[in-house]
This record gives structure tokens, sequence and C-alpha cells, in this order.
């Protein structure tokens, strides 16, 4: 008899089903322009996994599409459509970045420091969409992503004009650099930071608040079904506000690792250009916005989108293939969400004798 | 026999995904022209069957011929393309549209391009006027009582073309006398040669209305009978393998007044202003019923007193505390508990699991979590106990809540709500749905609650139900009590003069009319 332990490894399995789909329709794509798909793909290995270097490029960013990823499964599970990441990612790193420069601190200090100013960055960006909706029923889906060009375009202007590094000439648009003592360390010779122990720590944790505690249990609810939450004497305020805040705050730690061990600066676009947010919501929908699916996503995502550069580097096929991939495996997701509200809703019409 | 059946099914068995067997080797045969009934207990595999027929969902395994040609209905669609309509227990009317809009929907006469609403309205007058199921077509669907959307319903079928008609407990949401104007309704669909086949808990009406019942048990059919040939009893038997012992009865005398309104006023959905000045007191140890025909605002009057609507005017104390203006979660720490009218809508989530639907309302207080962290095997205990004291079937504690059938939910819903120590419940139709036993169970729960002290105000559409269980009944219509009378003078048609909105006849009324006309400040 199939159990939950056999649901959930068909769960697991998914993105790894979406992600074979996808490749198989960009080998399609790569032989339809007249290349080799073995080579193609063998290079896409190497550009992912070739090295030290590769391998570590690879991690760093399915931690940081992580963390977009687990913010979004947070604010999804309560039923809080928070689709503001990129500006929760953004003013993340920005806040990391000038807390660190801006407020000296003692010993290894600033590290914390920038990490909590950048989630809590995060988190109060995401209170401003959860404020509009329960004040004036603004919904959140599009508030929450209206915002992101202003929360975008406000750190655009903010290392452009007022904290722009001017030491250098001043050609981009950037912050000073952080303080040593605030910057995550990298394995030598690679990208590949300690932020990636706190990712994978905090997917434990947010599994764990999700299945075992009172608020994530509310959040739970609240998300599957509003009007039961409440007559079970739930909060829905309180269960919206404290999943923007965590999802925000998530999203924000992103931000500020990927400043404080990447770039050691805030640079204008980096956290946006990437599409962190958006290939964080795509881990998120394809694992179901199971914290610890949301991991195994992200990380097949990484590989694909670093593996194509690489395979960029090496064979003549361009870039968009790994776009063709992508875009399959978003195509994926999208049938299966809507047959699961078409199953929905067929099923509201069945079987209520 | 010279006609084929209307429906034959032979060995049809359903394993639902998850490994449940919900139909296992059913063979029914229903004869055109007749009124064939389905009965069994909660989870017997009825509802399902329905839906194998209409194409719902697909056989495991088995065959199914409507009239005499086999198919294989992959939805709902290829079903109403041979004759095949089905009436849901929720209704899938858009309450916005016309009667006549409703009916049409996907086959709508056309002129210039438009949708030709006068043609609508003419051919759906003509579909009522045929089959003798008056209705205005321009009504709004939202307008209309449960009773007169089920007959839109039965006439978007008809429309449709169905010769067969399928009705899953079609009387669970109507009130005696629209149930038995349902009855006759299909007796009339069957002489003019449409075949029904309906599943009921109600024993009576199923002896009453139908030529042919099918028992269903465990998925299996375990008796086939004539009308002419069974009775009650047998059938009784045959579903449960026993009958429900007779209920409870009254000793105690009611005590202090627990839960007391006082010139309530509740707005509906729509701002209208729902319940008009209510004012009743129910005492600990006392059951009041509230009799009335479905939207007269009982539903707001459960609302407010819940927490879950807010009251507009008015005060609500529970045991002298005003609790007007506290939280659903602060009413259910002061003793409150709460049966819903709507098992989906309010007392469960779908997707939820049975062990996560059972821990709502005290989730957050040991036993079942401490210091915020929940405490899985309190948790777990919990669901069990729940399952196993009201016989929810259950493939186990992980199973969605959706999955359970309408009654086993139904109970886990009530099981859960009498689990705590409330001594003030709101009861909303507490047996909708679930069979004779366990109907029978509920409402000994809810007496034996009464013998122990507590508070019970019982709302329910089934004056059967309210006549056997409360110590006094009031009745409402039109956001007001016009009545109020007290058990052993309870009668029935006084009663359902009062739910028609008669104005009160000659004579002595039971109860006291005098306080009833204001407003029935009862029991103070
Ligand atoms: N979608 C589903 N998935 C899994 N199991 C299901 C599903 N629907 C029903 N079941 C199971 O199949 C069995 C029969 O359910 P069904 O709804 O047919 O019962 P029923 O006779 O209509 O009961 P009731 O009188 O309570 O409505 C039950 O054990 C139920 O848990
Ligand atoms: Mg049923």
């Amino acid at each position: 008899m199939p159990d939950r332990l056999t649901e959930g490894l068909i769960d697991l399995l998914r993105p790894l089903l979406a992600v074979l789909l996808g490749l198989a329709v960009g080998a399609v794509a790569i032989w339809a322009t007249g290349h080799p798909v073995g080579e193609a793909y063998a290079a896409l290995w190497n550009g992912a996994f070739g090295n030290r270097t590769f391998l570590g490029s690879t991690l760093a960013r399915s931690s940081t599409i992580a963390l977009a990823g687990l913010g979004v499964a947070v604010a999804f599970r309560a039923g809080a459509l928070n689709l503001g990441g990129e500006g929760q990612l953004a003013l993340g790193g920005l806040a990391a970045a000038l807390f660190t420069i801006y407020v000296p601190l003692p010993g290894p200090l600033p590290l914390v420091a920038g990490l909590l100013a950048g989630a809590a960055g995060g988190a109060l960006w995401a209170l401003l969409p959860a404020w509009l909706e329960v004040r004036f029923r603004v919904q959140l889906l599009i508030s929450s992503l209206l915002l992101n060009y202003v929360a975008v375009y406000s750190a655009s202007y903010l290392v452009s004009v007022p904290f722009r590094d001017l030491s250098g000439g001043g050609a981009l648009a950037q912050t000073r650099l952080i303080p040593e003592a605030a910057r995550i360390a990298l394995l030598p010779g690679t990208r590949m930071h300690a932020g990636i122990l706190i990712t994978l720590a905090l997917s434990l944790v947010l599994w764990f608040v999700m299945m075992r505690t009172v608020t994530g249990y509310e959040w739970r609810m609240t998300g599957l079904n509003p009007d039961f939450a409440r007559y079970g004497g739930v909060d829905r305020v309180r269960a919206l506000v404290t999943a923007m805040l965590v999802s925000g705050a998530v999203a924000g730690l992103g931000g500020a690792i990927e400043v404080m061990a990447v770039y050691h600066r805030y640079i204008d676009g980096n956290l946006t250009r990437p599409g962190f947010a958006w290939s964080g919501l795509m881990a998120a929908l394809l694992a179901d916005n199971h914290p610890l699916g949301v991991l195994l996503a992200a990380f097949l995502l990484g590989v694909i989108q670093v593996g194509s550069t690489g395979m960029e580097r090496t064979t003549q096929i361009p870039l968009e293939i790994s776009s063709v991939v992508q875009a399959v495996i978003v195509l994926f997701v999208s049938v299966r969400i809507g047959a699961d509200l078409l199953r929905r809703f067929r099923g509201r019409r069945a079987a209520r004798g | 026999m010279s006609r084929a059946p209307a429906i034959a099914a032979t060995g049809l068995v359903k394993v639902y995904p998850g490994g449940v067997v919900a139909n296992d080797g059913v063979s029914l045969r229903v004869e055109p022209g007749s009124i064939h009934a389905v009965v069994g207990e909660n989870g017997a595999g009825k509802t399902t069957l329905m839906n194998l027929l209409y194409g719902m969902e697909q056989p495991t395994a088995g065959e199914i011929r409507i009239h005499g040609e086999p198919v294989a209905f992959r939805s709902p669609h290829d079903a109403i393309a041979r004759g095949v309509g089905m009436v849901h227990q929720h209704f899938m009317l858009f309450p916005s549209l016309t009667v006549a809009e409703n009916i049409v929907l996907g086959r709508e006469p056309h002129r210039f391009g438009r949708l030709d609403r006068r043609e609508a309205a003419a051919r759906v007058a003509d579909l009522a006027e045929r089959h003798r199921l008056p209705i205005d077509p321009l009504a709004r669907v939202g307008d209309l009582p449960v009773g007169l959307q089920q007959r839109v319903e039965i006439l978007k079928t008809l429309y449709r073309g169905a010769e067969i008609i399928i009705l899953d407990e079609p009387t669970a949401v109507l009130t005696p006398q629209e149930s038995d104007e349902l009855l006759a309704v299909m007796r009339h669909l069957a002489d003019q040669g449409k075949t029904i086949l309906f599943i009921s808990h109600k024993l009576a009406e199923v002896l009453a209305v139908s030529d042919r019942i099918t028992v269903l048990r465990g998925g299996r059919v375990v008796g086939e009978r004539e009308r002419a040939e069974t009775d009650m009893d047998e059938l009784a038997t045959l579903m449960v393998g026993r009958l429900p012992a007779p209920p409870a009865t009254f000793r105690r005398e009611p005590g202090a007044p627990a839960l007391r309104v006082e010139r309530l006023w509740v707005r509906g959905p729509r701002g209208e202003p729902a319940v008009q000045g209510v004012t009743f007191t129910v005492r600990r140890g006392e059951i009041v019923g509230i009799a009335g025909v479905a939207g007269n605002g009982q539903s707001e009057l459960i609302g407010a007193l819940t927490g879950l609507v807010p009251a507009a005017e008015g005060r609500i104390l529970l045991d002298g505390q005003d609790i007007t203006r506290l939280s659903v979660r602060e009413r259910r720490a002061a003793g409150m508990a709460h049966i819903p009218e709507d098992r989906y809508r309010w007392g469960s989530a779908r997707e939820a699991s049975v062990a996560d639907t059972a821990a709502m309302g005290p989730h957050y207080r040991p036993p079942l979590s401490r210091r915020g962290l929940i405490d899985r095997s309190a948790w777990l205990r919990r669901a069990a106990a729940i399952v196993a004291e009201y016989r929810v079937r259950t493939p186990g504690l992980w199973a969605r809540a959706g999955a359970l059938s309408g009654g086993n939910l139904q109970k886990l819903v009530v099981g859960r709500e009498l689990a705590g120590d409330a001594h003030c419940l709101i009861v909303a139709e507490p047996s909708r749905g679930v069979d004779l036993a366990a109907a029978a169970f509920i409402h000994d729960q809810l007496l034996a609650r009464r013998e122990r002290g507590d508070a019970i105000l019982l709302v329910s559409a089934d004056l059967g139900e309210l006549m056997a269980l409360s110590d006094r009944i009031l009745v409402m219509y039109e956001g007001r009590i016009v009545g109020e009378v007290a058990r052993d003078q309870a009668d029935e048609r006084q009663i359902g003069l009062w739910m028609a909105g008669a104005d009160l006849p000659a004579g002595d009324p039971p109860g006291d009319p005098a306080s009833a006309q204001q407003g029935g400040d009862a029991g103070a």
C-alpha cells in the first residue's frame, strides 16, 4: 500500500523528472540547430562540475536560488503569494553592505550584524505588501510584484548617488568594499562559500518550523483553507504577517550572503540580473513548497545555469539553450499546477456526499 | 424482460490512489422509468459508485452498460452525451446569474451571435412546465432557497437531455417540506419515463419513494430489495448489522444561564440585517433548538456567537462575561465549541491530514503543543482517539481529509469539537450526511453533554432531530425569533407555520406567545 514515505519520494522526484524532461527537449533543440547533443551535454556537465572552481560556482548559485526559493515556499505555504523576492533580495543585500560599511563593530560581530541586517532589510520590505493587504485589501500578489520595481530602482539610486564608491574613479554604481571582518570565507580558489552551510541549515530549520511548530501549522492551515483556520481560532493577520516576515528575511539573507561572500560590496544589478528570485520561485513551485525539495530543485537549476555558461564557453552552442531547458521546466510546473487546480475544481463538484 | 435496463453495472471495482478499495465488485441493475435508492453506512462506497456511473471517476475494473450499450466514460461530458445527469450535494451554480442562464449555460440559444435571453427564458419556462417543476426563469439563483436551487440543478440535467438522473443525498440539505416536494418531483419524473438513482440516509423517504433499493456495505452489495418486500428494520440491519439504540432520556433539570444573547443584530454577506434583535438564553444542562428554513439568519447568528462574523449591535454573554468582542480563540478558551454547518467550508481543509484536521482549535496549547512546539505523539493520540470513538473510516491518520467520505469527515469534525471540555456547544446540522448509527451516536453524545451540564445551542433543518434533542425550540424567520415551544408541547404543524412566516394562528400557541412575538426572550 503506497504510504506517506513513497508519496514523499514521488514529491522529491518530481523536480528531477521536470529537469530531465527539460534536458530532453533541450537535446532536441541542440540537435535541431545542428550541434552534437552528446558533446553539448558533456560540456554542460563539465561546466557545472568539471573542476573545483566550476563546482564552487554551481553550489554558490544554487545556494542563493535556494534561499530565494525557501522564502517563496514559506509564504506560499501560508497562502501569501509573495512575488517580491527580487526586491527583498536586493534590499537585503544592500542593507548588509551599508550596515557593515557604516557601522563599525569589533571582532567577528560585523559578520553576524551583516547577516542580520540583510534579513531585517528583506523582512521589513516584505512587511509592506502584507500591510497593504491587511489594511487596504490590496492583493499581495500584485503589490509584492510591483514593489520589486520600487525596491530595485531605489537600491540602484542609492548606490549610484549617495553611497557610490568614488575611490576608484567611481566608474561603477557600487558601494565601497565591506570590511574584512564582514566577509564570508570562500573555499580557496573557488566561489564556494560558508553561506552554503547557512542555506542547508535554514532549509532544515524551515522544514521543522513548518511541520513541527504551532506557527507552521497555522501557516499551513491558513494556506490550505483560510476559513478553516479562522474557524479554529487562527489569527489571519498574524499568520500573514509572520509568514511574510520570515519569507522576506530568508530572501534578504540570500542577498546578504551573495554580497558578503561573493562580491564584498553591493554592485548595482548583480542581485537582479542573474534572476535569483525567479529561479527561486521556479524551485519552490517545482518542489511544491517543500523546504528540502527546494534545496534539490535549486541545485538542479544551479547546475543548468552554471553548466550552460560553461557549455557556451567551450562549444558553439548559445547560452539560450539553457533558457529553452528552463522554459520547459516552467511549462512542466504550470501544467502540473493547472492540472492540480482542475482536479481540485472537479473534486469540489464531486463526491460531497 | 423486454427492455434493456437503464443502468447495468457488473463487477465494478474502484481502488483510489492510496489503495482504498471503495467499490469491490458492485453490480447494479436499474430498470428504466424506476426510482432506485442506494443506501449504506458512511464510507460504504455510495458516492464512489455514482461517480463511476457519471464518469467523474473511472472504474479500476468492471463494466457499465447504459440502455444496453457498454460505455467507458472518461468524463461527465461523456456521461451527459449518453443521457446521464447528476445533481451533486453541493450545487454547481453561478449565484449571480439567473435561473435560465444557469440552465442553458454551455448550450445557449443564440441570436445574431449573442445570447438570446428571451429564447432561453422561454425554453426554460417550457421545460419547467413539462416536468411540473415550477420556477421563475428570471430569478437570480443566489436569491433562491436551497430547495429551488436544487430544482435548477435538476432542470439543468433535463435541459441537457438526461434520461437517467443521479442524486447524491438530495434531501440532506432540505427542510422537511422541501424534501416532500422533491420526492413528489422524483415520482413525477419517473412516471414520465425518466430513471432516477439516488442516495439517502433517511430510510423513511427511501421506503416512501423508491421502487427498488440496493444496500451497500464495505464496497459490496449486501442486499437488493423491492420496496414492497422490505421494511425499515430489515434495511437498517442490512446496512449496519444492528439497529441504533433508542435515544437517551432527559433526567437532569436545566440550571443556571450559560449563554445569553441580548438584542443581537448581525449583518449578512450583502450588508443586509440578517439577524434582527434576537434575544435568548441557553442554560446549563439545556439544549435549545433553533428551527427555521435555511437562510433566515441562522448562519449569521452562529457566526456572531462563535466570533466569525462581527455583531452589529447587542451583546453576547458567556457565564456572565461579555464575549461580544472576543476573538474566536478567546471564545474557545472560554469554553465554547462549534460544530459548523458546512464541514468543507469551515470544518476542514481538503488537503490537510486527518491528524491536522483533528488538532484544530486547541492545537496551540498543552497537551497538543508546548512553548510553540507541536507534541507529535499527543497530536496523533488525539486523532486516533476521535477516529476510534466515532468510528471514522479512514485509511490512516495521514490520509487527506478530502479523501474521507462525506459522513466520515462529518464524524471527524463532530468528534473534534466534542473531544475537549467545552461547556457551551454551538452545534449546527450535527448529523448532516452521517448514517443512522452515527447519527444516533452523535445524538447520544449531545444528550450526555446535556446531562453533564453543558449548554447546547442546536441549529438544524431536520425538525425530527430538533424535537428529539431540544428542551425548547425557537423558530427563526427573517432574522427574528417568531416562536418558542417547550419539548413536551412541540407541535410539528405549529412549528411549520412559524417557519413559513405565517401569522400566529388563533388559539393558544404553545410556549409563551407574548415573549415569543417580541423576539423570544426565552428562559431568562
Ligand atoms: N478521492 C478519494 N481518495 C481516496 N479515498 C477516497 C476518495 N473518495 C472516497 N474515498 C474512500 O472511499 C470509501 C468510500 O467513500 P464514498 O464517498 O463512496 O462513501 P459513501 O458511501 O458515499 O459515504 P457517505 O455516506 O459518508 O457519503 C471511503 O472509505 C473513502 O475514504
Ligand atoms: Mg457520499
